[in-house]
């Protein structure tokens, strides 16, 4: 056996565990936990493109989360148009939008373009918070929006069981660690990685560092608006304060620096580690220390930073291949 | 052919005038050294040239074409490739990693801008540290680096800022006969020099700059012999008249 079929049956194995848990897990509450878990390592994914390869720290992700929920519901409530084709309308607004707010703001450095992000996002919950109507379409302001559960079924994106939402979401964030898999290996791959760790030099190499930022904050607004759409749909109910909340956008963020910005598998492993922990901490707190979760988040954050600046995935994947090593050591002897 | 061609070029930083109306060329498959002391405006000349600032004034002529205003990435394409003074690696990725975004800016492919890049790796004797992360590399490592990775993106024409500055005697040797090899393979170099034995062993003509004007061009044991050149370094003192 070799080390790449040992790496291609390791991650078979991860694959088929992931599709097979709710053949075991039959309890509703701990399923929603499992579709909140991959849809923050869908989130946290597709912030990774922009926040992780192209090295700047965008804090107002929620945003686009937002302009995925409020366009397909909107859609949905309105028009009767199914959610799958307003997840795409509200994936390609947010695009447009991102690229709106990525022009001026990507030629920041650091912190400005971190702080512009939030601007950007507050004022938008700002926003939706006191319209009532956005000429045609009734967005309700701080009530938001109910999806009534009518209509059950694969059109409407509704289900009563949560097993369909499971697998819907399990797809999707397969579909985005593939996609950033390609793109990690691809040109662009490169050109964002060197942007973003040094943009002169980049800039020297040939490499329009802006366009590529750019190029990877409307992927990364396209992509996030879809999860928008699906935890309309999962929650049946957005308001602004949940879905374009700062909380959101921090959440997002902070996933990615434990688990490891810039790298495949660091999102999934940061949600693996914080969701139980938001999870949890909200069954027992909630009602006495609500915010809990964050400033968890928060300390786990500092020590994250203080001993493992590269985020966890750094050890994790050392300790697998020393275990691969060791493995293929024996086995060496044996034969 | 003139290859480089820079007229009146000024550049000013709000009051302070760095470049003061400075004429230089460079013929095709030439080395030009330039030198001056600390603070002459030498960066200055290579960040204009290599589109990094806009001149104030003047006009920069490279392969025919003006260039004054166009930026660094479209310039590189265009084959005017640089290195840095303070190197400026992709510290968390490896060695090839660093070559390869060179490379890219030539080809669309991850396996042929992977092959270009051993290739440049071998021809610099390098290949033995592709895996290094770069972060990790000696200076004189680092500095090739820099070359390695402006070479892989096929300059015409190649600006080294200070490449030596920091090696071994022995380190320097190797880079002025890496030097020498690159314009044997038909790249033109023009270089900015401390070490006075590097720059007039590798020279074919040298432009001295102070206080941003020109004070003296030639041979380089002419420009060594020049007053002007003697008093800008040592001061009046030292100058035999």
């Amino acid at each position: 056996m070799t080390r790449e079929k040992f790496n291609t049956i390791a991650l078979a194995g991860v694959v088929i565990v992931a599709f097979g848990l709710p053949l075991v897990v039959h309890s509703a509450t701990y399923l929603h936990i499992l579709v909140l878990l991959w849809l923050y390592a869908y989130l946290t994914s597709s912030w990774n493109l922009v926040g992780g390869f192209a090295g700047v720290l965008p804090l107002g992700h929620a945003a686009f989360v937002g302009i995925g929920a409020y366009t397909s519901t909107v859609l949905w409530l309105q028009y009767g148009i199914s959610p799958w084709i307003g997840m795409l309308i509200g994936g390609l607004l947010a695009t447009i939008v991102g690229i709106i707010i990525g022009l001026p703001t990507l030629k920041m450095r650091g912190a400005y373009f971190a702080l512009a992000t939030i601007a950007f996002a507050e004022g938008l919950r700002v926003m939706v918070e006191n319209i009532d109507r956005l000429g045609p379409f009734v967005l309700n302001g701080p009530r938001g929006l109910q999806i009534p559960p009518l209509e059950t079924g694969l059109y409407s994106f509704m289900f009563i069981s949560k097993v369909p939402y499971y697998y819907i979401i399990l797809v999707m964030l397969s579909g985005v660690l593939a996609f950033t898999w390609f793109i990690s290996r691809s040109k662009l791959g490169y050109l964002l990685n060197a942007g973003g760790e040094e943009p002169e030099a980049a800039m020297a190499l040939g490499i329009n560092v802006a366009r590529t930022k750019l190029i990877a904050m409307a992927m990364s607004s396209f992509l996030t608006a879809l999860a928008g759409t699906f935890y309309a749909q999962f929650t049946l109910y957005i308001h602004p304060k949940s879905i374009i909340s700062l909380d959101l956008s921090f959440e997002i963020a902070f996933i990615a620096l434990i688990g490891g910005r810039g790298s495949i598998a660091g999102p999934v492993l940061g949600a693996l580690l914080l969701r139980p922990v938001s999870d949890f901490s909200r069954i027992y707190f909630g009602d006495t220390l609500p915010g809990m979760h964050l400033i968890i988040f928060g300390v786990v954050l500092i020590l994250v930073m203080l001993f493992q600046p590269r985020g966890l995935q750094e050890p994790l994947t050392r300790i697998y291949s020393r275990l691969q090593a060791r493995l293929f050591a024996s086995k060496a002897m044996e034969t | 052919m003139k290859i480089l061609e820079v007229q009146h070029l000024t550049k000013d930083f709000g009051g302070l005038r760095a470049v003061d109306s400075l004429d230089l060329d460079i013929e095709e498959g030439e080395i030009l050294g330039l030198i001056g002391p600390n603070g002459a405006g030498k960066s200055t000349v290579f960040n204009c040239v290599a589109g990094v600032f806009p001149p104030t004034k003047g006009h920069i002529y490279f392969r025919s074409e003006e260039i004054s205003g166009r930026k660094p990435w479209d310039l590189c394409k265009y084959g005017l490739a640089r290195t840095f003074q303070i190197v400026k690696p992709f510290a968390s990725k490896s060695v090839l990693y660093n070559v390869m975004v060179g490379a890219f800016a030539i080809t669309d492919k991850t396996s042929e801008a992977r092959e270009r890049a051993l290739g440049v790796l071998e021809y610099l004797n390098f290949e033995d540290r592709k895996d290094t992360r770069a972060g990790n590399l000696t200076i004189a490592d680092r500095k090739r680096l820099e070359i390695a990775r402006a070479l892989a993106t096929e300059p015409k024409l190649l600006l080294l800022d200070e490449v030596m500055a920091g090696l071994r005697p022995s380190e320097v040797d190797d880079m002025v006969s890496i030097i020498r090899r690159l314009r044997e393979q038909g790249v033109t170099i023009f270089v900015i020099e401390h070490i006075m034995r590097a720059i007039m062993a590798l020279s074919d003509r040298v432009v001295v700059i102070q206080f941003g004007q020109k004070i003296a061009e030639g041979l380089p044991q002419q420009v060594a012999a020049d007053e002007n050149v003697i008093k800008a370094y040592l001061g009046e003192e030292y100058a035999v008249s």
